[in-house]
């Protein structure tokens, strides 16, 4: 068949999207407010997802914690030596972790380390020290290594403080007291939320924050196993020599803060956008007032001798038009609700009790697969409420279909 | 071509087996020949709407059966109906169906639209045609804002603007004035004429009938009488 019709066709159905102004703009509307709600909740849910696997990238091969009547507690000194001497365990460092003021109320996370075991776990968080600065040495006291997340977070305080190699950083410790730290290195890291506002020390200073004797032990053990071993091997003996242990793959914690982070409200969040735009679009598309106009616009051209495509190809162009229009405007409302203005309310929905501790904004990221999905949740359902009745009527005799009976 | 429409023993019944059936037509056989006005009078209700739909191929008959050239097109598919209507016939509805939002010119190029003419070249002829029907003033009006005679005459231009073989016209001169009546049939025979367009028409006006070659009168969906 001739271009022209399908131009003539094309041209019919762009002027009545226009020509019924209200009605497409409505369309539009609710398209753009369902895409952008399904936007901004991916957006976050991917940049959360993106986050953590990288941190899980520079997390250590095993996590091994104590746990006592089902709760976190302690790991004694003696489990280092026991877990070291397990097959296929290449480096044991025992962590000392806890969440610290570092002025204004803003929360971050100390982790406490034994520096000369640690520095050798390589790609180990806080490890990858910018030019100029070092890691924490073994007989380093009261030295930090910084993430870039707080070079930012102080730089960007209510009064601006430049930090760097060589500066001082107080930190509020367990009792009240401001402890002095110097900054030894700046480290950056890909993971936003687990680790770019990580400071990292050695031991004894964090056992000092924290107000933790000597002997009372660890908040875990980071473990990293023999190259050519598998690490599920190396966890199962780990746990059956550590009586009381619970152990962590990098794989596990992985999927354990997939599902604490959003990983859930996420999903949650998608399918409930997804339905409410198809059921408020159907339901208004199958409203008496604008199907009644449509089913006699479709019964008067079959009359004058359209063909049943040429009112599908019509009405697909008109959907297609308005889905598109709509979904452009929402992935653009996302766009501009998440990265341009925080996501106010939804990040708190999403990421409910982390968001305190994300000092540098909520993670974003967007893929060619979230806007793709974004554009097919928005055009299906208007294409299948506008073809679906244009296509029943234009199969039905035009008389019954003009007079509505 | 010159095309012949004739209709064998045809009934149409509404809602059969309800309390509500109704005969709209009942065993009419009739013929409708190019170059001739065939008019269909009677009191309303009488059925004349019900046969000129099943004469258009816009609904298929109870019983009975069409032809079109001598083919019945009774039985045949939509698609095939659907391409005789839009090849052969044109309609003028006693509902008029104008799509308010449109205006005059794009509501006569409507049945153009759905051929390979070119939008442009649609909406040129369809401004020919209205000016013909002395709508000139009104060209780009949208349909909602003209008065009821005006938007008969949007209607009536749009049946013709394929140039049919077949006119169907359902009370066409219903919400027009003595005057443009008279133009309008003098229009209209001269297409009867020159290239020998067939004429189905349904009226209550006595000018349309007088002017018709030929009458058929309904009564409760039965042909009670035809005249010249
Ligand atoms: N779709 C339908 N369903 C049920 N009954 C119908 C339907 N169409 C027409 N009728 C009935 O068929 C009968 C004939 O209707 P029709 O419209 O053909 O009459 P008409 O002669 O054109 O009348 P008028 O001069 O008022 O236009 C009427 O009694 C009408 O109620
Ligand atoms: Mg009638």
């Amino acid at each position: 068949m001739g271009i022209r019709r399908h131009v003539n066709l094309g041209s019919y159905a762009l002027g009545n999207v226009l020509k019924y102004g209200p009605r497409s703009a409505v369309l539009v509307l609710a398209l753009m407010f369902s895409t952008a709600l399904l936007c901004s909740t991916e957006f976050i849910h991917e940049g959360v997802t993106v986050d953590i696997y990288a941190s899980a990238s520079e997390s250590p091969d095993i996590v091994v914690q104590r746990l006592e009547a089902g709760r976190q507690a302690l790991v004694p000194q003696q489990w280092v030596k026991n877990a070291s001497v397990v097959r296929g365990v290449r480096l044991v460092t025992p962590r000392v972790w806890g969440y610290v003021d570092i002025g204004g109320g803003r929360l971050v996370t100390v982790m406490g380390v034994n520096a000369s075991v640690y520095g050798l776990a390589f790609g180990a968080v806080g490890t990858d020290v910018l030019d100029g600065g070092r890691f924490i040495q073994p007989d380093d006291r009261g030295k930090i290594v910084v993430g870039q997340g707080i070079v930012d977070l102080m730089q960007n305080a209510y009064s601006p403080v430049t930090i760097g190699v060589g500066s001082s950083l107080g930190i509020v410790a367990y009792n009240g007291t401001t402890m002095e730290f110097e900054v030894v290195g700046v480290f950056s890291s890909q993971a936003r939320v687990f680790s770019n506002d990580l400071i990292v020390t050695d031991l004894q200073s964090a056992r000092d924050l924290f107000g933790l004797l000597n002997a009372s032990g660890f908040t875990d053990l980071a473990v990293w196993t023999e190259y050519h071993e598998d690490i599920n091997d190396v966890a199962f003996r780990l746990d059956t020599r550590l009586a009381g242990s619970r152990v962590l793959t990098r794989d596990a914690i992985r999927d354990l803060q997939l599902k604490a982070y959003g990983g859930r409200a996420g999903a949650v969040a998608l399918v409930w956008a997804t339905s409410l735009a198809s059921i408020v679009l159907v339901a208004f598309m199958a409203s008496s007032a604008a199907s009644d106009e449509a089913r006699r616009e479709v019964g008067l051209l079959k009359a004058l001798g359209y063909d049943t495509v040429d009112v599908i190809e019509i009405r697909m162009f008109e959907a297609t038009v308005i889905s598109l229009f709509g979904a452009s405007l929402g992935v653009s409302a996302a766009v501009f609700f998440d990265f341009v203005l925080g996501a106010p309310g939804l990040a708190l929905f999403l990421l409910g009790w982390s968001i305190p501790l994300l000092n540098n904004g909520i993670p974003l990221a967007v893929s060619a697969q979230t806007i793709f999905t974004a554009y097919v949740v928005a055009i299906t359902p208007v294409i299948v409420a506008t073809v679906v009745p244009a296509w029943r009527n234009a199969i039905t005799e035009p008389d019954t279909v003009l007079r509505g009976v | 071509m010159p095309t012949t429409i004739h209709v064998e023993g045809v009934w149409k019944v509404y809602g059969a087996g309800t309390p509500r059936e109704v005969v709209a037509v009942r065993d009419v056989s009739l013929k409708a020949g190019p170059g001739r006005v065939t008019a269909l009078g009677g009191p309303s209700g009488s059925g004349k709407t019900t046969l000129l739909c099943i004469m258009g191929l816009l609904t298929r008959p109870t019983r009975g059966r069409v032809f079109i050239d001598g083919t019945d097109l009774t039985g045949v598919s939509e698609v095939f109906r659907t391409r005789v209507r839009r090849q052969k016939i044109g309609f003028v509805f006693q509902a008029q169906y104008l799509l308010p939002q449109l205006t005059a010119v794009e509501n006569v190029a409507l049945p153009l639209l759905c051929t390979d003419i070119s939008r442009a070249e649609a909406e040129e002829l369809a401004e020919e045609r209205l000016t013909e029907l002395g709508l000139g003033h009104r060209l780009h009006f949208r349909v909602a804002e003209l008065s009821g005679g005006e938007q008969q005459r949007v209607s009536i231009a749009r049946s013709l603007i394929r140039g049919p073989e077949v006119l169907i016209a359902d009370e066409p001169s219903s919400s027009i004035d003595a005057r443009q009546t008279a133009d309008l049939l003098a229009v209209l025979r001269g297409m009867v004429d020159s290239r020998g367009l067939a004429v189905i028409v349904a009226s209550h006006d006595p000018r349309v009938l007088d002017w018709a070659d030929h009458v058929y009168w309904l009564r409760d969906g039965r042909v009670v009488e035809a005249g010249q």
